[in-house]
């Protein structure tokens, strides 16, 4: 295969899969719905323009993979819908030698109340498969999904996790050239991920290409060749993987010094003799939401108080995407006892690196005396802070956290007398 | 002006086929009786006009064609119905047909102009079920079909490319304004008061019968009627005009169409 694979890409050097020169869009606004047919009928201008794609170009070899990065609203799904052509540009246009599918949104014309079999026709078709197609790959996608006597059910019956791997085998086995992938992947189980990962490799090996949009650093990194970069409908980066993401934490960290602090202020309860003034979450240096596992985070806090408190403790949990507590500790089990004056502000760092597994992280804090929060609670904010962990520094590891582990081996005698039982 | 993104590809066969079965089999899966739902409504409303209004209204109307005696209005009104309703419901359907499939054409690359084609199609199958069921019904009288029914056909192809042209013209002007499919329903009715189809021409004033001159769908129904009911060949000079009307809207429902394709696709 990587021999064929090696030989496919020399040949198509000059021909990409995938063309994409000068792409513009801008999205008119109307202010109310009667002037869009006032502006039709007597071509005058009743709108408000927004740009949501900037002169953006790109190509893509056979084989290769092209993650692409953005906040909200940098023009990600607009470049994916014109790429799927369901959205036509200003300017600009689009060549792809071949057929370009998306599994943007699985299981699109998915007819709930007909079988699974019926509707690998239906979304077949409607995916652009002609019927000798649709039926020269049925075996293989009947194979697949894995669904069993479940294929001749109705849909409605179907797990949301089933419909998925139905319309992820349709769509993969459409013989598309260039495949447009839109976080699709983080659905259905880790068996079926892994096996939808397997066959996007065989697909890229054999010579396909993939336009890959994710928040998923991990995957982006993982799977792609390189990255583009996407800023206010621009193109600010569009190489390697790694400066990609790094580009787009540094986006991210922008996006959050943005938020005024101040905001979290109203929000949480307590009898308000100390409140929790502010919050941030930084590395070493500068404001951060995204951490790569084992590097170290600083939580900050300014505190304030109403009075003067003299046994004051700060405690934080954090939690991860299902609201599970996954870690926590406080100022006063630390052995750091604080104490307020009225109205000075205090500043409390607490810096740990963030040996979690890759997720969404949501950070509680609360002030309270003693070292729980049960006899005098001042301040509680649920959610104070967030933040993602996304990739992994050092050895890869399994579970929620990665404990520090010492791994010794030592050469010893034989063990004569200690035999295993036999059988 | 707006560049193509890419050469659409042309629609499959298939999947006009696919958009025809849904809405004749599909819709009534899980159903016992199934696609016969489709096909129930016009033959009980055949089955109403016939033997209902033949007997309320028949005695009082027989010089509609006195050789049928009662049942006269009766073939009267279904003759005219018939492909009234076919009519009808494609430019109804047609006009929210996109707001309908929005979800699919937001997301799969679809041909917009072909796409709406399964519903004429939907129609004139459920209109051929119907009309046999009614030349079944003639044979019964005997006043079955003669060689005059030759021009079934072509009535049947003037008034659906009729249908088409408006039906599209309104569905491209229903994404950019949603009240246009409310006030198709709306046209739909008054329209048709103002075609004879229930009642004879004659009994209308003689300036509102020249103002009839411009409604397109009376030389339809009475090229109807000059075939079911008369026995004779259609008026060829008023089908003519229909269809040089009816290719005139395609052409401006293409030209609307190329012209605000782009953001017709943002808004859906």
């Amino acid at each position: 295969m990587a021999m064929q694979n090696m030989k496919h890409s020399a040949t198509d050097e000059e021909h990409p899969v995938l063309d994409v020169v000068g792409l513009t869009k801008s999205f008119r606004i109307y202010d109310r719905p009667v002037d869009r047919l006032k502006a039709l009928l007597t071509g005058r201008c009743y709108h408000r323009e927004y740009r949501a794609l900037d002169d953006v170009s790109f190509t893509l070899q056979p084989g290769e993979t092209l993650g692409v990065l953005g906040r909200n609203g940098a023009g990600k799904s607009t470049l994916l819908k014109m790429l799927n052509r369901v959205t036509l540009p200003d300017q600009g246009r689009i060549h792809c030698d071949g057929r370009i599918t998306a599994l943007l949104e699985l299981g699109t014309g998915f007819d709930p109340a007909l079988s699974g079999r019926q509707n690998i026709v239906n979304n077949g078709l409607m995916i652009g498969m002609s019927k000798m197609e649709i039926v020269a790959v049925q075996a293989q996608i009947i194979e697949f999904c894995e669904l069993g006597e479940h294929l001749d059910q109705p849909l409605r019956g179907y797990s949301s996790g089933m419909v998925v791997r139905l319309a992820f085998a349709i769509a993969i086995h459409s013989g598309a050239h260039c495949f447009l992938i839109d976080e699709a992947l983080s659905v259905g189980d880790g068996h079926f991920q892994q096996k939808c990962i397997a066959k996007i490799r065989e697909f890229q090996a054999a010579g396909g290409a993939i336009v890959f949009v994710s928040h998923d650093l991990n995957a982006v990194k993982m799977i792609c060749d390189r990255v583009l970069v996407l800023h206010d409908g621009r193109v600010i980066h569009n190489g390697a993987p790694d400066d990609g993401v790094n580009l787009y934490n540094q986006l991210m960290a922008a996006q959050a010094c943005e938020l005024p602090a101040s905001s979290h202020n109203q929000k949480g309860f307590g009898s308000g003799e100390a409140r929790i003034l502010s919050a941030q979450v930084t590395d070493t240096h500068q404001p951060r939401q995204q951490f790569s596992a084992g590097e170290v985070a600083c939580f900050r806090f300014q505190l304030q108080a109403e009075q003067v408190l003299e046994d004051l403790t700060l405690g934080i949990m954090i939690r991860d995407r299902f609201g599970q507590d996954i870690f926590g500790t406080n100022s006063c089990l630390l052995g750091y006892p604080l104490a307020l004056r009225a109205v000075q502000p205090l500043q409390v760092e607490m810096t740990l690196p963030l040996e979690l597994a890759p997720g969404k992280y949501t950070l509680t804090a609360a002030l309270h005396a003693g070292d729980n929060h049960a006899d005098q609670c001042y301040h509680w904010c649920d959610n104070l802070l967030q933040f993602e962990v996304a990739g992994i520094h050092g050895p890869v590891f399994a579970g929620v956290c990665r404990l520090p582990v010492e791994l010794s081996v030592h050469n010893t005698e034989p063990l004569h007398n200690a035999r295993l039982p036999e059988g | 002006m707006s560049l193509p993104a890419s050469r659409r590809r042309g629609i499959h066969l298939s999947l006009l086929l696919h958009f025809t079965r849904q809405s004749l089999v599909d819709r009534y899966a899980g159903s016992v009786l199934g696609a016969l739902w489709a096909f129930i409504m016009p033959l009980v409303m055949i089955l109403i006009f016939v033997f209902v209004f033949s007997k309320i209204m028949g005695g009082r109307l027989g010089e509609v064609s006195p050789a049928l005696g009662e049942y006269g209005y009766s073939i009267y009104l279904v003759s005219g119905i018939l492909g009234w309703n076919a009519f009808s419901n494609t430019v109804t359907r047609m006009s929210s047909v996109y707001l309908e499939r929005a979800a699919v054409i937001a997301r799969v690359d679809l041909p917009l102009v072909q796409l709406p084609l399964f519903i004429p199609l939907t129609e004139v199958l459920i209109f051929a079920v119907s009309f046999s069921f009614f030349i079944g019904f003639l044979l019964l009288l005997g006043h079955g079909p003669g060689p005059e029914y030759i021009w079934l056909p072509l009535i049947l192809a003037v008034q659906m490319l009729l249908a088409w042209s408006l039906g599209f013209i309104c569905a491209v002007l229903s994404v950019l304004l949603r009240d246009v499919r409310e006030l198709v329903a709306v046209a739909m009715q008054l329209w048709f008061w103002l075609t004879p189809l229930v009642y004879v021409m004659g009994i209308l004033p003689q300036w509102l019968q020249s103002l009839m001159l411009l409604n397109p769908m009376v030389p339809i129904v009475n090229s109807w009627r000059d075939v079911v009911l008369y026995q004779q060949a259609p008026s060829l000079v008023g089908l003519g005009a229909v269809a040089l009307l009816a290719m005139l809207l395609l052409g401006l429902g293409l030209l609307l169409f190329r012209r605000v394709e782009a953001e017709l696709r943002d808004l859906l």
